[in-house]
């Protein structure tokens, strides 16, 4: 008797082929690591004193919640995740709509949008705390002089430094936003909008109506791809503030960098990239909630 | 017969090429070996790789020589040694490291190999001082002094002399220079220092800590909210307030540097190791008016100047022989002669006294004797050298800068560094 594939076998075999090596990559690169990660934070340990290895249970994490330096951490992260997303997102939706049409000057001013972005995070860090230097800087000199900044520069006081960060992250990252946009309006069916418009419809029923509905698939892309890269943010804030003033701009990733790879707790740090890892995956549900009830609104509108 | 011969003559030959190429000859013992050498992005680091050449034609052994910003270098040799990779044979190790290479058993603890040597390497001709200060903790020497710098006053005698004020003599002459040396309207501020959060701020305000006398860790315990230290961070706090330049909250070693080579302030406690800028037209302003002088104390004190810089480490988990070779790697470099070119090639890096008093170098660096001076009366633990390093200097670092911003009082902020602290004692 011979084993034979039927075609669907034969298909769903070559579909897990074809698959197999993101699957590994994933498995090798992100998965295992966030398993040990997980082992590591049920236990004290610290490269530096080999010595010092034993289990804790979930220690690190109770130790880390009641922690105050945590706690305003986390506030902060939050604080700057919510804001840099809700501005690119806005921004980055306006810009979409601005080079939706298609013409040669929209087309060069695309491919201009895009420089941000090809500019490394760390260097970008870099460039903005020369920049605001009220000392030194080309703007921070003068928005000195001109009364616009306080005496310590808009990086070196605790009123204005997150602020000012999330101003740097949205310059950054808002042509990816617009990017995304502007792809997903260009796919939006020319038929449905061009009848709305004969039928009175005017700029802003169209938006609210027909494009923002149609874009949802979109706008949930956007929305988890920047709030899971906005909450882990380090480059960009090590090299403008490293975490100050005070700690006004201390984030969690900077502090989870900290425990690891400055002070090789390797429990206590892995115990706080947990957390991050919870709150991100609670924050995405939360979208997908949230993107599908106004869908289905929209649906029954 | 004729092929007997040949035959044998052509093992002989090969037997000798192969006794050569294993490096068994007196002159050139590790001859072909190659050893890795991971080396801190600082002032003698292009020396270091351009003197691997040298030390390759003299002793047949490859140095290859990786050059790594501080944090990336401090991770890729604990990462190397706790997974005993043996990525590195050698490394150059900040003087702060010490306590916990020490205690982890790291590094190889060279006591016995220097005892053995000190003839050869001339022991004597190094400061004393430079062996506790870079590389020793409990009575262990887990790296050997390689790099010494001094903690000097950097100041604008052109502006001393305009205001009828003479170079400060103690810690409180020079706080009430930098008053009145600051004047806004000219762009001219009597102080600097780091004020960025973390170690930058940490390091600068230890350095003036010490010079008034105050201190960290006492009987093994912390003492950071101690009167005197919340005292001297309130000074410090004013400084910044009143006599640094704009931003100074901000900038870590760069800015200030930056800052006094561009003429922005009169005063800069700093290491001698970048000294030699301050006098080069292509990196400084004040080619003709910085001078050098010894960190004054405050009045009353015993003269206490900090020592710093780095030692050189061997790796403890590599084989013996390459252990061997990595020891006779240090003894050349830091001889007197080599040690010397190191400092030709603009190291700013001092050990010996027969280099402090050398007259080419002392034609290059004119302040040396301030650098004799300050090794002389040095002070090796003028920071904590204790395992919770690391630890101290990150709470200190988000306390002053916290004071710094007027985010906190000197005595909050301490206070809270104090609380912090003692989780690590």
């Amino acid at each position: 008797m011979s084993f034979r594939l039927t075609p669907l076998q034969r298909r769903s075999i070559f579909l897990c082929l074809m698959a197999a090596p993101a699957a590994i990559h994933v498995a090798v690169f992100a998965l295992y690591p966030i398993l040990r990660g997980m082992g590591f934070s049920l236990f004290q340990m610290n490269l530096m004193q080999p010595w010092i290895h034993h289990f804790v249970g979930l220690r690190n994490y109770t130790d880390a919640l009641t922690d105050p330096t945590v706690r305003r951490s986390l506030v902060v992260t939050i604080i700057f995740t919510v804001g840099c997303v809700a501005a690119e997102l806005v921004c980055g939706l306006c810009l979409a709509l601005l080079l939706w049409r298609d013409s040669a000057f929209n087309r060069f001013a695309t491919t201009l949008m895009l420089v941000p972005i090809t500019v490394t995070p760390i260097v970008v860090g870099l460039i903005f705390r020369a920049l605001l230097d009220p000392s030194f800087g080309l703007i921070g000199y003068w928005l000195l002089q001109a009364g616009l900044a306080p005496p310590q520069g808009l990086l070196g006081d605790t009123h204005t430094a997150l602020a000012t960060m999330m101003g740097i992250d949205v310059w950054e990252w808002t042509p990816l936003v617009a990017l995304i946009l502007l792809a997903a309006l260009k796919a939006l069916p020319a038929d449905i909008l061009d009848a709305a418009e004969i039928d009175g419809a005017g700029g802003t029923r169209r938006l609210t109506r027909i494009i923002l509905p149609m874009l949802l698939p979109s706008l949930f892309l956007v929305l988890a791809l920047r709030f899971t890269d906005v909450f882990r943010t380090y480059d960009i804030v090590f090299a403008a503030t490293a975490g100050g003033p005070g700690d006004s701009t201390n984030l969690l990733m900077l502090l989870a960098a900290k425990e690891g790879l400055t002070f090789f707790d390797i429990g206590y740090g892995s115990a706080i990239s947990i957390l991050m890892t919870l709150c991100i995956v609670l924050m995405v549900a939360l979208l997908i909630v949230t993107l599908r009830s106004l869908d289905r609104r929209m649906n029954q509108a | 017969m004729k092929r007997r011969t040949l035959l044998a003559t052509g093992i002989g030959t090969a037997a000798a090429m192969t006794w050569s190429r294993r490096g068994w000859s007196q002159t050139k013992p590790f001859d072909g070996m190659t050893l890795r050498l991971a080396c801190v992005n600082d002032q003698y680091s292009p020396g270091i790789k351009t003197l691997a050449e040298r030390f390759k034609q003299e002793s047949g052994v490859t140095i290859l020589v990786d050059i790594l910003g501080y944090g990336e270098l401090q991770t890729k040799i604990t990462t190397d040694y706790v997974g005993h990779t043996k990525g590195y044979d050698l490394a150059t190790t900040d003087n702060v490291w010490a306590p916990q290479l020490a205690e982890a058993g790291y590094t190889v603890t060279l006591n016995d190999w220097m005892k053995h040597d000190a003839e050869e390497m001339k022991l004597d001709d190094i400061y004393p001082v430079l062996f506790p200060a870079l590389g020793n903790y409990d009575g262990k020497q887990v790296a050997f002094p390689l790099a010494g710098y001094a903690n000097v006053l950097a100041y604008r005698k052109d502006l001393y002399k305009a205001a009828n004020l003479q170079p400060p003599a103690t810690m409180q002459a020079l706080v009430s220079a930098a008053y009145k040396l600051t004047d806004k309207s000219r762009n001219q501020y009597g102080w600097v220092a780091n004020g960025q959060k973390g170690a930058a701020c940490a390091q600068d305000w230890m350095q003036y800590l010490a010079e008034v006398g105050g201190v960290l860790v006492q009987d093994g315990k912390p003492t950071l909210d101690a009167a005197p230290n919340v005292k001297s961070l309130t000074t410090y706090r004013d400084l910044f307030q009143k006599a640094a330049p704009p931003g100074a909250v901000n900038w870590d070693w760069d800015g200030r540097e930056a800052s006094f080579r561009n003429g922005l302030a009169a005063n800069m406690q700093t290491w001698s190791v970048g000294a030699l800028g301050y006098f080069d037209p292509t990196q400084s302003k004040v080619t003709e008016t910085a001078a050098l002088m010894v960190t004054p104390t405050a009045t009353g004190m015993k003269p206490r100047y900090g020592i710093g810089g780095w030692g050189i480490a061997i790796n403890a988990d590599i084989e013996d022989r390459r252990k061997e070779a990595a020891w006779a790697y240090i003894k050349w470099i830091t001889s007197p002669e080599i040690h010397k070119a190191l400092n030709l090639l603009n190291a700013g890096s001092f050990l010996r006294k027969s280099e402090i008093h050398d007259p080419q170098l002392n034609q290059k660096y004119p302040f040396l004797p301030v650098i004799d001076e300050s090794f002389t009366h040095g002070d090796p633990d003028f920071r904590p050298r204790v395992p919770q390093y690391p630890q101290i200097q990150d709470i200190l670092g988000t306390a002053v800068n916290s004071a710094l911003v007027g985010a906190s009082s000197p005595q909050d902020a301490l206070s809270a560094a104090q609380t912090q602290a003692l989780r690590y004692f």
